[in-house]
C-alpha cells in the first residue's frame, strides 16, 4: 500500500486547534488495517446552505503517523462534493467491506484537495481489483465492478483530512457507535 | 449532463436494491453524514421512499435538516445518478410500507442481513432533481419482451372470454404465452371467509386448485390485504409459503391438516410477485407469479401486470355479476351408476369439509354446495341445478353481494375432475349445471361437535 510521503507537512498544515484538541492519532491501527483494497470509498460534504453532496470514490490511504486519511476521488463525477470540500473543509467518508458488512465512517473539518501522489494510480488500481475480489463471490461481474469504479488517471484527485470523529456503521445494534 | 430533467420513473431500475445506495445528510451544525442505504423505493414520478430501520445520525439529521442527497447505481449498466431529496414524512403502515417491508426482507436475506434489517417506517421524500453522474456505463441488453405488446395481446385474449372459467384459463395462458412467465396462479377472493383460494394455476406438478391463503399471509396475502402489488427479488424465509404452510399444519394439528389442499408454489422461489385484482374497493382475487431466478420481476413487469389485472377485474365483474338467465339447453344423457359398491361421502358440518371415502376433497362454501347437490339428488333424484337456486339457498351462507358463486362452482368442478372419477359437475348452459354420478353414494353427515346428530 502506498504511504503518504507528506505526512509531516500535513501535520504542520492541518488546523492547529484540531491538533491541540486531539493530540493523538485518531485512526487506530485496526482502522488503518481495514482501510486497504477491498473496502468501498464514499465521500460527502455540504454547501453553505447545508445541502449535502456525495460521490463514490476509488481508493483511500492512511498516513504513516495515522493522523490523516487521503481519499482518491474522480474529479468529474465528484465535482459538487469537491466544490463543497474546497469551500468548507468539511468531509465525511464511509468505507464498507462487502463480505463482512463491516463499515466505518470518518469525519473531519480540514479537508484539502491535493494532486495525487506518484503511487496513487497504482493504489487506485489495487482498490478496483480488491473491490472486485470482494464482490465476485456475491454475483457481481467483473465488467460491472470495473465500470462502476472506472477512472481516468488524469481525472484522479486526492483529498486529505485529519479525522476528528470515527464511527462504526456496521449494520446492527452497534451501528452509529463512536469508535474514536 | 442531460438537458431534459430526469424523472424518477426513468431511473427506477436503480431502485431495485441490488446495489446499495450512498446517502448523505447534514446536521444543523454543518457536519455531513454519509451512509449506505439498502432501499430507495419508487413511489411516483416525483417521490421516493427510503427505509427507516435504525434510529441513527441520518434519522436525526433529516428531522432537523430535511435535505438529503442519494447516489444510486443502475444494477446492469453501472451508470450512477444523484437524487436531490427533501424529506416530507414517515409512514409506518399502508401500501408503501408493506411493499418496502416485503422488498427489504428479500434484500436482507440476499445480503445475509435477515434478522438485522427491520423496517420501522417508510420515509417519503420529494425528489427535487436527478443528475446523471458523468462516468462509464455498460450497454444495456434489449428486454426479453416488449411489455406493452404483451399487455395488448393478453388483453385481447381475455376480452374474448364468455364465462369465468374461460377467463381464469385465458388469464393464465396470457401470463405464460404473452408475458413469458413459467409459474403462475390465479386466486379468487372469498369475501365470506376473507381468504383467497386457488382457482387455476400453471407450471406446477400439482394444480393446487382449492388451496387457501389467509389475507395478510405472505406475498399473496399482503398484496390482498393492502391492495397493492408486492414484489420480492430474492428468496426469503419471512414470505415463504413453504414455512407458512408447515406452520399452519402444525398449529392446526394433524387431523385438521389433512383438510388442507397443499399450496402448489415453488418450494424456494427466488422471485415473487403478487398483484391484487381489484375493482374499486372490492378485492376480487390475486395473480401470483414466481420464479426460481433472482430479480426476475422489475418495476416494468409490475406495471404491466397491474394494468392486466385491471382488465381481468373488469371482465370478472362483467361475467360474474351478470344476471344468469337459465338458458335452456339439452340436458346431457346421464349414465346410471354402474358400480355396486357405494362411495362414502362424509360431510363435516363444522367446516363443510367433504371426504370421498377417506380422501379430502373440499371444504367451505364449495363443500356445502356439493353436499346440497348430493342430498337433493338422493332425495329427489334430480340431476340438474341452477346457480340461482344456490344463491337463494340460505343454508349455503352465500353473502348477498360479491358472492363469487361462479368461482366456487369452478373450484368444485375442477377439484372433482382432479380427485374423483365417480362424481362430476358439468355445465349445461349459462347458469345451469348437471351433477353426474358414476357410482352410487352413501351420505354421512358429521354434525358440529356438541350438537345432536
Amino acid at each position: 500500500m502506498a504511504r503518504d510521503s507528506k505526512a509531516s507537512k500535513s501535520t504542520k498544515q492541518s488546523a492547529p486547534k484540531a491538533a491541540s484538541a486531539s493530540p493523538a492519532a485518531l485512526i487506530a491501527p485496526e482502522h488503518a488495517a481495514f482501510l486497504v483494497p477491498g473496502v468501498s470509498v464514499i465521500a460527502a460534504s455540504r454547501d453553505a446552505r447545508l445541502v449535502p453532496s456525495v460521490s463514490r470514490g476509488v481508493a483511500c490511504r492512511v498516513s504513516e503517523d495515522r493522523r490523516s486519511l487521503t481519499v482518491l476521488l474522480r474529479r468529474t463525477p465528484a465535482a459538487t462534493v469537491l466544490r463543497d470540500i474546497a469551500d468548507s473543509g468539511w468531509i465525511t467518508t464511509c468505507h464498507s467491506q462487502p463480505s463482512t458488512h463491516r463499515t466505518i465512517q470518518l469525519k473531519g473539518r480540514d479537508a484539502r484537495i491535493e494532486a495525487p501522489g506518484p503511487q496513487d494510480i497504482a493504489l487506485a488500481q489495487a482498490f478496483v481489483d480488491g473491490f472486485f475480489a470482494e464482490l465476485e463471490p456475491i454475483g457481481y461481474t467483473e465488467a460491472f465492478v470495473r465500470t462502476v469504479l472506472f477512472f481516468a488517471p488524469e481525472d484522479l484527485v486526492a483529498v486529505r483530512f485529519t479525522p476528528t470523529e470515527i464511527y462504526s456503521q456496521t449494520p446492527g445494534p452497534n451501528a452509529g457507535q463512536r469508535l474514536a | 449532463m442531460n438537458a431534459a430533467p430526469l424523472s424518477v420513473d426513468a431511473i427506477r431500475d436503480c431502485l431495485e436494491g441490488s446495489v446499495p445506495s450512498a446517502m448523505a445528510t447534514c446536521a444543523p451544525d454543518g457536519t455531513p453524514n454519509v451512509t449506505y442505504t439498502s432501499q430507495v423505493e419508487y413511489v411516483d414520478e416525483h417521490h421516493v421512499a427510503l427505509s427507516f430501520q435504525f434510529f441513527n445520525k441520518t434519522r436525526e439529521n433529516i428531522l432537523l435538516n430535511p435535505r438529503a442527497t442519494v447516489e444510486v447505481t443502475h444494477p446492469r449498466s453501472g451508470a450512477c445518478y444523484r437524487l436531490s431529496l427533501m424529506y416530507l414524512r414517515t409512514e409506518c403502515e399502508g401500501r408503501i410500507f408493506e411493499r418496502m417491508k416485503a422488498k427489504l426482507a428479500g434484500i436482507a436475506s440476499h445480503t445475509g442481513m435477515a434478522g438485522v434489517f427491520k423496517l420501522r417506517g417508510a420515509d417519503i421524500y420529494r425528489v427535487l432533481s436527478i443528475e446523471a453522474v458523468p462516468g462509464a456505463a455498460l450497454p444495456l441488453l434489449a428486454p426479453r419482451r416488449n411489455l406493452l405488446a404483451a399487455l395488448r395481446s393478453a388483453t385481447t385474449r381475455i376480452a374474448a372470454c364468455a364465462d369465468l372459467e374461460a377467463l381464469f384459463s385465458a388469464s393464465l395462458t396470457a401470463l405464460v404465452s404473452d408475458f413469458d412467465l413459467r409459474h403462475a396462479m390465479f386466486l379468487a377472493h372469498d369475501a365470506a371467509d376473507n381468504l383467497l383460494y386457488t382457482v387455476a394455476s400453471r407450471g406446477y406438478p400439482e394444480s393446487g386448485i382449492g388451496s387457501e391463503i389467509a389475507i395478510g399471509d405472505g406475498v399473496i396475502g399482503v398484496a390482498a390485504e393492502v391492495r397493492t402489488p408486492i414484489r420480492i427479488a430474492h428468496l426469503t424465509e419471512e414470505y415463504s409459503y413453504h414455512r407458512a404452510v408447515r406452520e399452519t399444519a402444525r398449529e392446526a394439528g394433524l387431523a385438521f391438516a389433512q383438510r388442507e389442499i397443499p399450496f402448489p408454489g415453488l418450494p424456494h422461489p427466488h422471485s415473487q410477485l403478487a398483484v391484487p385484482i381489484v375493482a374499486g374497493p372490492r378485492l376480487l382475487g390475486v395473480i401470483y407469479l414466481e420464479s426460481p431466478d433472482e430479480s426476475r420481476f422489475g418495476y416494468d413487469d409490475e406495471d404491466a401486470l397491474v394494468a392486466f389485472a385491471a382488465q381481468i377485474a373488469a371482465q370478472m365483474l362483467l361475467l360474474g355479476d351478470a344476471e344468469e338467465p337459465a338458458i335452456e339447453a339439452e340436458p346431457p344423457v346421464v349414465a346410471q351408476p354402474s358400480d355396486t359398491t357405494p362411495l362414502t361421502v362424509r360431510h363435516y358440518a363444522e367446516d363443510h369439509s367433504v371426504f370421498l371415502d377417506d380422501d379430502y376433497l373440499i371444504k367451505g362454501v364449495a363443500g356445502a354446495i356439493l353436499w346440497k347437490l348430493l342430498g337433493d339428488h338422493q332425495e329427489t333424484g334430480r340431476t340438474q341445478f341452477t346457480n340461482r337456486e344456490l344463491r337463494l339457498d340460505a343454508g349455503l351462507r352465500l353473502p348477498d353481494i360479491a358472492d363469487n358463486l361462479e368461482a366456487r362452482l369452478i373450484l368444485l368442478t375442477r377439484r372433482l375432475a382432479e380427485r374423483s372419477s365417480d362424481i362430476a359437475i358439468e355445465r349445461c348452459g349459462r347458469g345451469r349445471f348437471v351433477l353426474t354420478l358414476r357410482r352410487s353414494v352413501t351420505l354421512i353427515n358429521v354434525p358440529r361437535p356438541g350438537m345432536a346428530a
